[in-house]
């Protein structure tokens, strides 16, 4: 049996989150409106009708272009892509052809050691072909013997983005799309939700026997609709092709449909021959003009991209990989560990230790963004300085992260207001062990005799007699040398 | 002599010099319908040999919202209000306009049944400037023809001054309707020529604007590259105030102009002294291409429109003006082929919106699926000048055949841009303020003469196309007559935005003749009434 290398790329529809649809003023979101709610004669397709482009779809655009490492064109233009179809009302989809607003870029994708057959885990360099804008088409469903049509999504702003053939397993193209996705919110750009449909993937697949170069034919796999089922649907498609190949059969040109309920691609169309689209330039708008300066405007607060912070975060801080992904998974949770770190001073680690075993868990568990919380990064810090110098103990540490939450307070008000800072006072701890052996002499004896390991027990009756603010160190020590 | 015989200026004065009132201008315009008109355009009519004597120009005459309109008017000038600067002067639309709550057809089985829930900009701005609009004027179906005869509403539009005769089109009804007093003024749109060949046929002024300089929004796209609204007068003064109203900036349509619009009446009266205007061997001849060779053929332009020329030359070198002979313009000849493959692309794209699914015509033939559907509905619907337009879109435009004949197009479309920019630029060979033509080869041609004949009816456009190709003005006005007793038309072509120029030209020529003895003839039909 002969080996054989995967060739995947990647075609993905991302919705802008503008305010208002590409090419008139109706609202752009849509998500549990009525159908046919937010419609106008210009998204609707009516007879007289022309567009007028939303400025803020070549910012969002751009703003992607960017993050892609992708070259912006300081002009592109629009044309028509003509063909019928009930939820495309005008007959012809406003799209970017051979002049699209960006092309080139790339990203590095992470692909982990669990996806990894050497189980070391690597960089996959994918490269982008082009990205360009165009507006979404509406949706139909059947109704019993009846057609409808929605055409509340007719006119919201689509970026449509195509990679190069450059991944390699279902496991990179799915790393890809985690990847874009987190790129995709920290941005802000798209709500990058594939169930809601504003990420839409459709992966083209094909392969050819381990060494060669060549591209074999290929098939076009649409309608999954999470990165699980491109996993899958992938895994299943590359399983199809090497039975097809094996069984002395060829791989034809398909267009294949994932059918999400039962798990299986279900064959749309023979592609043989490709649709004439007959593009030409749309003439009822301009040219779009990037200027350098609109450029530089629109990239004036252009963040660090996440996976250069995740880096930065693992080379600056000393990070180990694991702290630095999850810490850079959501911009806000990466500001705030960075806010937290420079206000904190010391290691690093020591606050990501604090964030991913408890901050993160209240984050989860009580449904909060990071710049909403009341704990603050400053307050955070002074908390974890708080135990650090002793002042309380890490028991009361933690227990004072959801009080700050509650509270809002400085933490030091918190534990000045309830007295909890940790009794450091050797006299007054003596007093304590002192009282602990006189109330327990049969225990004081069992000691004497050589029972060490009750030790722990005197800290611990110790502990509660001062409520926990002792600290145990010292508590211990002075026990030794009473006993 | 009628109100609706007057022109809109002094209408308009004698409105506010409380002679007379809005209603009775628009009653005035309301009784020519009704006398001239005959019976307005319909689908599947069988036409009578009545209808040959009268104008049909209207699909639709809306006499309620005109007279609503009126009083509207006449309640604020008697209140002292602003009534606008077109206050009581009623207008005709062609019907390839929406205007809300109105039938807006494009004179197409198609869109016999829309009624539009949206009007058009330059039609409101008509609108909110106090003109009365007292109805449709019908058209070739999606203005797709020279005659009016292609439209699927009979009887088409006639000729007043000869009602054997077509009014020519694709404006026609808008010409129609202003000549036979029907309305002041109309608004029309001009692809290759479809205001100034309707204007020159009707013995009126039509003016194709600089693309751009009005909104598209709302007209029922043809070439969207080329269309052009623009406005049908009997006068360069009533142009100039209908052009005031309807040029300028719209936020619906991104190709219009941020450039500022003068007011066009302002100008009129500037002396001629100094400009130059130039004349073009290649407007005096029509070229065309030997179907079956494939070689160009010329054929001048008769003796009669070639003298019309001339003679209107000479008015202006009397009034001061330089006249420049033997402008070359090299690439005229190429105008029509580039036409026809350009305007055909565009044309099939924006018909693919009417597909019997949201609005309009519906097969009520039981169909097998969506396919058929559209089949169905699409082969019922258009008539024989869009299936042909579709066809030919198509095929130019198809992934193998585009470089061939839509890129090329393109390509020969800058070249005859270059024409004007050359003859035109102020440190140019030329220098010209304006270029002096034809507008058409040949005068009204009788009804049903060269309908069919979409090759012979297209080389008609040669002289007016260029201007469409170039996105620069051009207007037509009356010249005087032929022997026949049909208008002849004559045709200025400027720069960019030189409509101010145009209109002050047409309004030197129209003073210079206005003793002529041609100025007191009208239109037979009109006698009657």
């Amino acid at each position: 049996m002969a080996e054989y290398e995967t060739v995947i790329g990647l075609e993905t529809h991302i919705q802008l989150n503008t305010l208002t649809k590409i090419f008139c003023a109706c609202k752009a979101d849509s998500w549990e409106d009525l159908p046919n709610s937010n419609i106008c004669p210009v998204c609707t397709g009516l007879p007289g009708v022309l567009p007028v482009f939303n400025a803020e779809v070549a910012e969002k655009a751009v703003l992607l272009a960017e993050a892609m490492r992708a070259q912006v064109q300081p002009v592109s233009f629009f044309d028509r892509k003509n063909y019928f179809y009930p939820d495309l009302p005008k007959g012809y989809q406003i799209s970017q052809f051979d002049q699209p607003l960006a092309v080139g870029g790339y990203l590095n994708v992470p692909v982990p050691a669990a996806a990894d057959p050497q189980g070391k885990g690597y960089i996959r360099h994918v490269r982008i072909h082009k990205l360009h804008i165009e507006e979404d088409a509406g949706k139909t469903k059947n109704a019993g013997s009846r057609r409808m049509v929605d055409f509340n999504r007719c006119g919201v702003p689509l970026v449509e983005m195509v990679t190069e053939p450059d991944l390699r397993t279902a496991d990179e193209a799915a790393q890809y799309l985690i990847r874009l996705r987190q790129l995709l919110r920290w941005i802000g750009i798209s709500e990058a939700d594939m169930e809601k449909g504003n990420l839409r993937c459709d992966g083209n697949v094909s392969i050819r026997p381990v060494g060669s170069n060549d591209l074999y034919t290929k098939t076009e796999i649409k309608n999954v609709n999470s990165i699980d089922s491109l996993r899958e649907a992938i895994r299943k498609e590359i399983d199809r092709q090497i039975r097809t190949v094996e069984g002395g059969g060829r791989v034809e040109a398909w267009t294949l449909e994932w059918d999400e309920d039962a798990g299986v691609l279900r064959k749309m169309r023979s592609k043989e021959t490709e649709a004439d689209y007959r593009y030409f330039r749309e003439p009822d708008l301009l040219p779009l003009e990037i200027s350098s300066d609109w450029k530089q405007q629109i990239l004036a607060d252009f963040p660090e991209r996440p996976l250069d912070r995740r880096q930065r975060f693992m080379d600056e801080y000393g990070l180990p990989e694991y702290d630095a992904d999850i810490l850079t998974q959501e911009r806000g949770l990466s500001d705030y560990f960075e806010g937290a770190v420079k206000a904190y001073g010391g290691d690093p680690k020591r606050v990501s230790n604090w964030l991913m075993n408890d901050v993160l868990r209240m984050i989860n568990e009580q449904n909060l963004t990071p710049v909403e919380m009341k704990l603050t990064p400053v307050y955070l810090a002074e908390l974890i300085q708080l135990v650090d110098a002793g002042t309380i103990n890490l028991t009361t540490g933690k227990a004072l992260l959801q009080q700050v939450q509650d509270s809002g307070k400085k933490p030091a008000q918190l534990v000045e207001e309830q007295g909890l800072a940790q009794v450091s006072d050797q006299e007054a701890i003596r007093v304590v062990c002192q009282k602990v052996i006189d109330a327990n002499p049969a225990e004081v004896e069992a000691y004497r005799s050589g029972k060490e390991t009750l030790m722990g027990w005197f800290v611990g009756q110790v502990m509660r007699e001062t409520k926990g603010k002792a600290d145990a160190k010292t508590a211990g020590s002075i026990l030794k040398e009473l006993l | 002599m009628q109100l609706c015989d007057l022109s809109a200026v002094k209408l308009s004065r004698m409105l506010r010099a409380g002679e007379v009132s809005a209603l009775e201008i628009t009653e005035s315009c309301l009784n020519r319908i009704g006398a001239v008109d005959g019976i307005p355009g319909r689908l599947d009519y069988v036409e009578s040999e009545q209808d040959n004597t009268r104008v049909h120009a209207f699909i639709t005459v809306t006499p309620d919202s005109a007279r609503e309109q009126a009083r509207e008017i006449d309640r604020k000038l008697a209140a002292g209000e602003d009534a606008g600067p077109l206050a009581g002067i009623p207008f005709s639309v062609k019907d390839v306009f929406c205007v809300e709550n109105t039938p807006s057809t494009a004179a197409s089985r198609i869109l016999a049944n829309f009624s539009s829930p949206y009007t058009a900009a330059p039609v409101q701005r008509m609108l909110d400037a106090g003109a009365v609009m007292v109805g449709k004027v019908n058209l070739d179906e999606f203005t797709f023809g020279s005659s009016n005869e292609s439209s699927a509403f009979q009887p088409s539009p006639r000729n007043p001054w000869n009602t054997e005769r077509v009014p020519g089109g694709s404006s026609g009804g808008s010409a129609a309707s202003v000549a036979a007093g029907e309305a002041l003024l109309s608004l029309g749109t001009d692809t290759a020529g479809s205001i100034r060949q309707p204007a020159a046929f009707c013995g009126v002024v039509g003016m194709k604007p600089t693309y751009g300089r009005v909104s598209r929004y709302g007209l029922i796209a043809f070439g969207s590259s080329l269309d052009c609204p623009g406005p049908v007068a009997r006068s360069a003064a009533d142009a100039a105030l209908m052009m005031s109203t309807i040029a300028g900036e719209d936020s619906k349509d991104a190709t219009t102009a941020r450039v500022p619009v003068p007011d066009y009446s302002q100008s009129l009266d500037r002396d001629l002294r100094g400009m130059r205007i130039g004349l073009s061997p290649a407007f005096l001849q029509i070229t065309y291409p030997d179907p079956d060779s494939g070689d160009y053929s010329q054929q001048p332009v008769p003796e009669e429109m070639q003298r019309a020329v001339m003679e209107a030359a000479a008015i202006y070198r009397a009034l001061g003006a330089e006249i420049i002979e033997d402008v070359p313009m090299p690439n005229t000849k190429y105008g029509i082929p580039a036409y026809f493959v350009i305007s055909r692309v565009e044309a099939a794209s924006n018909l693919h919106r009417f597909d019997g699914v949201k609005y309009g015509y519906r097969t009520k033939n039981p169909v097998r699926d969506l396919k058929e559907l559209y089949q169905r509905s699409r082969g019922d619907g258009f008539g024989l000048q869009p299936k042909l337009r579709i066809l030919m879109g198509m095929y130019v435009s198809a992934a193998q055949y585009s470089e061939q004949y839509y890129q090329r197009a393109l390509r020969v479309r800058t070249l005859i841009r270059r024409d004007y920019e050359e003859a035109f630029d102020p440190n140019g060979k030329f220098r010209l303020d304006a270029l002096l033509t034809p507008t058409t080869p040949t005068t009204a041609f009788p009804v049903k003469d060269v309908f069919g004949d979409s090759v012979m009816m297209q080389y008609a456009d040669q002289l007016t196309v260029t201007a469409n190709h170039a996105g620069t003005p051009g207007i037509s006005f009356p010249f005087g007559f032929d022997q026949a007793g049909l208008p002849i038309g004559v045709q200025l072509l400027g720069p960019d935005f030189s409509e101010d120029i145009l209109l002050q030209l047409t309004h030197a020529y129209e003073q210079a003749t206005v003793d002529a003895e041609w100025r007191k003839r009208r239109p037979a039909l009109l006698e009657e009434v």
